[in-house]
């Protein structure tokens, strides 16, 4: 089990930067959660490609394939890093990095043995062969251009829900 | 990009315009004050001396090497499937960006932040080509459709109101006016996602490359970065040569020092690491990945005496302390780089010759210094080039002339003393002759300091 106050402090700077991180206590929570965030959107993208999206109960009905139709992304994050608040996102895998990028929620699920503390921690750990794409994510897509008033949501996701498993 | 002999920036002019814009002044001071108080409070808490200094060192290191770095960019990006080109000038890297554009067939582009871009002037030149280009970062969007180009590196709108935004859109869009940044972002959004989606190929800059692995680092916030590298077929990095950090290692110290002195984030929404085209099977990134990394006189700057302007990050924090450029914004500087590292930049870029005046551009305060996060001696930079444009002779004359006048009666106590008592004499008509410059000045006393004494 990573220690703990690894997640709070992760858990903490997610939510300064306006994600939405969650605490799931094992997979029956974790599905009792995505049932209630789930509940307003219409159209579900879940690669089901690791083994914790493969245990996320997702509606069938409302599940799509294409990331491109969907209102929610659900997707496990390879990493979190408790210094920004961060998840990252990667297109090993045949990963679409992009699907975390288009519908306006994303739903991060992430194991909490996955968070590291610092940025050092994380890219001291990447070799010199990294994939295509690594996509750090911290907070929900935002801007300031106009008259530096914050506005969230401009063209990726507003809505960045973190569960940490 | 070299401008014409005898078409030098015009920055007094362009500088007196400005002031006189109220709406322009008032928009320069809101947002240099907020940048201003977001950077201050996002550097309390953290060993910032300590890192700054780190990143002075990284960073000369890199302008020290840059060759090296560069070929072994090369060599590790080339690995990964990217086609890396390496060109000396603008017009070089403009016709080989239009080629490859054309070649491949692209008509429409999407493009997500590039200040190289703007130096080498490219969307004028791919327009001529008969290629529609698209900014779509929001305040790159916003100038695009208006016609002009940025006011700073990092915020390039900053000196529109949200009225004159409102009333832009609704002209150019034809949408209902608003003048909520939340109604115009959500605009601009719709038209965008269409174009991403859409796109024949895309254009971006990065923030740095790294050598040991290859790849283009993007910060960005409003995933327009993340949409142009992942989503059409074909994209084109456009970077320049000292932008090299030597290994993947060293991105945790940029990540944590350029957003907090560019915009005060902890991080910025999005950082994409590029390395490579996409792989067989895979899902993610453009199929044809070009790199260009653009030299444009960097090496001759990096060879000569001015060659820590070179250690820059580009995050803007020297503009959003200095008090010309929040007086005057980026415009009147005519140049694309403003601010006191755009003073420095642009006069090495451009040749002594043609940017001259902008070396009036500083009250050599030096707050740009102290806020420089990685250390690049600005101010001293500006005093050595200021000494450099009077021994070539480009200062004004009267400015000579008063210099050596004050320089004879500086070693002579008659003169001086003489000096004092006709600029006493003469002042009521000096006021008269040039009431501004006067009355910005102390009155000459009848009681000098030397008088004290004698």
């Amino acid at each position: 089990m990573k220690n703990e106050e690894v997640v709070r402090i992760f858990m903490e700077n997610s939510a300064k930067v306006a994600a939405r991180p969650i605490r799931v206590n094992g997979i029956i929570h974790m599905n009792e959660v995505l049932g209630e965030i789930l509940a307003n959107e219409s159209a579900i993208y879940c690669p089901g490609i690791s083994e914790l999206e493969k245990a996320a109960t997702i509606d069938t009905e409302r599940r799509v394939d294409a990331y491109t139709d969907a209102t929610v992304a659900v997707e496990e994050s390879v990493a979190g890093i408790a210094e920004t608040g961060s998840v990252v996102v990667t297109s090993a895998n045949g990963r679409a990095v992009q699907a975390s990028l288009l519908p306006a929620h994303h739903v991060a699920i992430l194991s909490a043995d996955n968070i590291f503390m610092s940025l050092d921690e994380f890219f001291a750990g990447l070799g010199k062969t990294p994939p295509t794409n690594i996509t750090l994510i911290t907070g929900p897509s935002r801007t300031a251009d106009i008259e530096l008033t914050l506005t969230i949501g401009v063209h990726g996701p507003e809505k960045v829900s973190i569960l940490v498993v | 990009m070299k401008r014409g002999s005898g078409q030098s920036i015009n920055f007094r002019d362009n500088a007196r315009r400005a002031i006189e814009n109220t709406t322009l002044r008032r928009a320069m001071r809101h947002a240099t004050e907020s940048f201003r108080q977001k950077r201050s409070d996002a550097i309390v808490g953290i060993p910032f001396e300590e890192w700054r200094e780190q990143a002075s060192e990284l960073r000369k290191t890199v302008i020290g090497d840059i060759k090296g770095y560069v070929d072994e960019f090369a060599v590790n990006a080339t690995k990964r499937g990217a086609i890396v080109h390496r060109l000396k000038t603008a017009g070089d890297a403009r016709d080989l960006i239009g080629a490859i554009l054309k070649d491949n067939g692209a008509k429409n582009i999407v493009k997500s932040k590039s200040m190289v871009t703007e130096e080498i002037h490219l969307n004028k030149h791919l327009e001529s080509l008969g290629l529609r280009v698209i900014e779509t970062d929001l305040g790159e969007y916003i100038i695009q459709i208006a016609g002009e180009t940025p006011s700073h590196i990092i915020v390039p709108a900053i000196h529109k109101s949200r009225e004159q935004i409102g009333r832009l859109f609704c002209e150019k869009l034809s949408c209902d006016f608003s003048d909520d940044p939340a109604v115009l972002t959500n605009t601009a959004r719709g038209i965008l996602r269409q174009e991403f989606l859409t796109a024949d190929a895309a254009i971006s800059g990065a923030n740095c490359y790294i050598a040991d692995t290859g790849s283009v680092v993007l910060f960005t916030n409003e995933g327009n970065g993340r949409m142009v590298t992942t989503l059409p077929p074909l994209h084109i990095v456009v970077t320049s040569i000292e932008k090299a950090l030597p290994s993947i290692e060293n991105l945790p110290l940029l990540m944590r020092l350029l957003p907090r002195s560019a915009t005060g984030q902890t991080l910025t929404s999005y950082l994409s690491i590029i390395t490579g085209a996409r792989m067989p099977g895979a899902a993610t990134g453009a199929k044809q990945l070009h790199i260009v990394l653009l030299d444009n006189g960097r090496s001759e700057i990096a060879n000569g005496p001015y060659r820590e302007i070179l250690k820059c990050i580009k995050c803007g924090a020297c503009m959003n302390v200095c008090p010309v450029y929040g007086m005057i914004g980026g415009h009147a500087y005519d140049s694309t780089y403003p601010g006191p590292m755009g003073v420095i930049l642009s006069t090495l870029l451009n040749g002594i010759e043609n940017a001259h005046p902008l070396l009036d551009a500083t009250t050599l305060c030096g707050a740009c210094a102290e806020a420089c996060p990685v250390k690049v001696p600005l101010l001293k930079l500006l005093y050595e080039l200021r000494e450099m444009r009077v021994d070539k002779g480009y200062n004004k004359t009267a400015e000579s002339l008063g210099m050596a006048g004050f320089g004879m009666a500086a070693k002579n106590a008659h003169i001086f003393q003489a000096g004092q008592t006709s600029a006493r004499a003469l002042w009521p008509l000096a006021g008269f002759l040039s009431p501004l410059t006067v009355n910005r000045l102390p009155k000459p006393t009848n009681r000098t300091f030397r008088r004290r004494f004698s």
